[in-house]
């Protein structure tokens, strides 16, 4: 039932060109009572809130049992895992064109419908960056190492806000964008000329 | 990962090139000041620092950049030597996509991943080609090889090129406009390129056409796995030519080697008037057996019927002969315009004369030895010289048809394989010269 609701909100805000205004409208348009679906919901903004996260477990199901996920490094899953989304959006991609129009504003906020998705992907992109620094692809960094999920948060909203806008043929962009800045993110949380030379300074300040 | 940081947008690469083009500032500065002290010291290390700098910055962009990189290494009577040895290690070197991309690529292509599609599929990159990599497969007991593009390529290909150009005409000495009608013809040869579909109808057609050629050996290709940016063809066994050097092969072998690849760009030339235009080593795979492989049919050069007419005279004595002839043919090439003096007129057309005589050798004679290390060497140090020639470099036209461009490069490569390959060619088998001895006769009367 939880599919059906997402699926009607999604046909009723294309169809009308707005989201609905109420529960009671939308109850109504589906043919169930206000007290049905919120058996279900509890409002609207959870039922947008759980149309992203739906899609990203959906993704992520998809990654985890493909053949190549068990072989992967930390920087390619965190690829595939880009990828994966990117292209399971394309069938509502007008439907997320509507709502980056209605609230998308400029990076880091985001709007409160992409907190689900938020929620799931932290879930997942955590013990992929802990595999990651257990086998030393990422390097371990006092107090920073724990933002480097909220690093890559920033970067899947870029990629998103990337797509939404990219005109090229088959969004051919898009891959390169999301290519480029996962590379970049994750060669900036590995072992870098950076952490040489905060040891280096730490030797001077501490031998002086 | 071996993935190094590629420079992405544009003004990072921009920067490359500024970097670039204050270092050969610098080598210049650095040459003169040494000079001073040591004036017995010849250009060779400079034009060995200047190719180094061009190189890093060349090899850390990707795609297009790369490819011109390809084609200046190809243009072996333009740049000095020191030049064409850096660049050629460019035509193997290319960073690889991740292996989501790959997956990415399949599942936009075909909807399913390579796994699903195939029965073995190596997510290890065998093989670098300039703008993308080749994966090996397994298709019911069959191996394969599927050829993979980076994507966003044809996008950014033109703003490389207005990036490469500033580098170009220095390296060059040509100014903007004369640079212009040549840039035109490579930059839509590389967005040919970039369509592998495209790829996949000439190389059938070609492969038809030739596959009569003895010893040459051919791949299929598989319509069902092709995109346009995917390409799946067989396997295709063989050695490059510097690998297929180290097995020794005989005199025979290498001959046999030789004439395939000889007999395969006559007939494209002087019949199909469509040219595998892209004769560097990574496109040939030699077989101990003495077979030879071709692949790689991205980059084809169309002849036009009045360019052929007039450039493959140019080989001919007994067409050179007539001055009136001659001015004719050099005229329509564009070798000389009307509007040069006579003096000009005349300075170059001795000096192309020269040139032609000495790079039709080959077909002066029923066989001809490309081993002959001090034939190629006057080609080298011949093109320095008309390089030199006043009235060329202080021209404010380009010289030459822009047709000429790859074809040119398709004979320098042709020789310059067939040197390091030490063969004995039979260059007389196609009497290809009938046809234009007469057109030319008929027009004189």
């Amino acid at each position: 039932m939880k599919a059906k609701l997402i699926q009607e909100y999604i046909h009723y805000t294309l169809e009308h060109n707005n989201t609905p205004q109420s529960v009671y409208l939308f109850a109504k348009s589906v043919g169930i009572s206000e007290q049905e679906f919120y058996n279900h919901f509890s409002g609207l903004e959870t039922l947008e809130s759980e149309i992203y996260q739906t899609w990203f477990e959906e993704a992520m199901h998809k990654c985890t049992t493909s053949s190549p996920w068990n072989d992967y490094s930390a920087r390619e899953k965190v690829l595939a895992v880009f990828y994966t989304f990117i292209e399971s959006l394309k069938p509502n991609r007008s439907f997320v064109k509507f709502l980056k129009e209605r609230d998308f504003k400029s990076l880091p906020k985001w709007p409160a419908y992409l907190n689900g998705l938020h929620h799931s992907f932290m879930d997942h992109v955590k013990p992929i960056l802990n595999e990651g620094i257990a086998s030393t692809e990422i390097a371990e960094r006092k107090y920073i190492d724990t933002k480097y999920a909220d690093g890559l948060w920033l970067n899947f909203l870029f990629v998103l806000k990337f797509w939404i806008d990219d005109t090229s043929p088959a969004f051919e962009k898009t891959d390169a964008a999301i290519e480029k800045s996962v590379n970049l993110a994750v060669d900036l949380m590995g072992k870098s000329a950076l952490d040489a030379a905060l040891d280096f300074g730490k030797f001077l300040f501490q031998n002086k | 990962m071996e993935q190094n940081s590629i420079p992405s947008t544009k003004v990072q690469r921009a920067m490359r090139f500024v970097k670039t083009g204050a270092q050969i500032g610098g080598n210049y500065i650095k040459h003169y000041s040494k000079k001073m002290v040591d004036p017995s010291l010849s250009k060779d290390e400079l034009h060995e620092n200047n190719a180094n700098d061009v190189y890093n910055a060349l090899s850390e962009l990707k795609g297009s950049a790369l490819k011109v990189a390809q084609m200046l290494s190809m243009e072996k009577n333009v740049l000095p030597r020191q030049y064409t040895n850096k660049f050629q290690m460019a035509q193997y070197s290319a960073p690889p996509l991740s292996g989501p991309l790959i997956v990415q690529t399949f599942v936009k292509a075909f909807g399913k991943t390579p796994q699903e599609i195939f029965d073995t599929f190596e997510m290890k990159a065998s093989n670098a080609a300039s703008i993308g990599q080749v994966h090996k497969a397994t298709l019911d007991g069959k191996q394969l090889a599927i050829k993979i593009q980076y994507p966003g390529v044809a996008e950014s290909i033109k703003s490389d090129l207005k990036i490469v150009k500033p580098i170009a005409f220095r390296l060059l000495d040509m100014n903007e406009k004369e640079l212009e009608k040549y840039i035109k013809e490579v930059e839509s040869k590389l967005l040919e390129e970039t369509d592998y579909e495209l790829e996949f109808k000439r190389s059938i057609e070609i492969t038809e056409a030739c596959k009569h050629i003895p010893n040459l050996v051919f791949t299929n290709y598989y319509k069902a796995f092709t995109s346009n940016r995917v390409l799946t063809m067989d396997w295709l066994d063989g050695m490059h030519l510097d690998d297929f050097l180290k097995t020794n092969p005989s005199q025979e072998i290498r001959n046999a080697i030789g004439q395939a690849m000889w007999d395969f760009y006559d007939m494209q030339v002087h019949e199909l008037k469509a040219v595998h235009a892209d004769p560097h080593p990574g496109n040939f795979l030699m077989q101990t057996d003495g077979k030879l492989g071709v692949i790689d049919f991205g980059c084809v050069k169309e002849i036009p019927e009045d360019f052929y007419l007039n450039y493959f005279s140019l080989l001919i004595p007994e067409i050179m002969q007539s001055a009136t002839t001659m001015r004719n043919i050099m005229l329509q090439q564009q070798i000389i315009t009307i509007n040069d003096s006579e003096r000009t007129q005349q300075i170059i057309t001795d000096a192309f004369t020269k040139m032609t005589t000495l790079l039709r050798t080959p077909f002066d004679e029923e066989e001809f030895d490309f081993g002959n290390n001090a034939y190629i060497d006057q080609i080298y140090a011949l093109g320095e010289e008309v390089s030199k020639i006043d009235e060329l470099k202080k021209s404010k036209e380009g010289r030459g048809s822009q047709h000429a461009l790859y074809i040119n490069r398709t004979y320098f490569g042709l020789y310059s394989i067939l040197n390091v390959l030490q063969a004995k060619i039979k260059t007389g088998v196609r009497n290809w010269k009938k046809p234009l001895i007469e057109y030319h006769l008929t027009k004189l009367n």
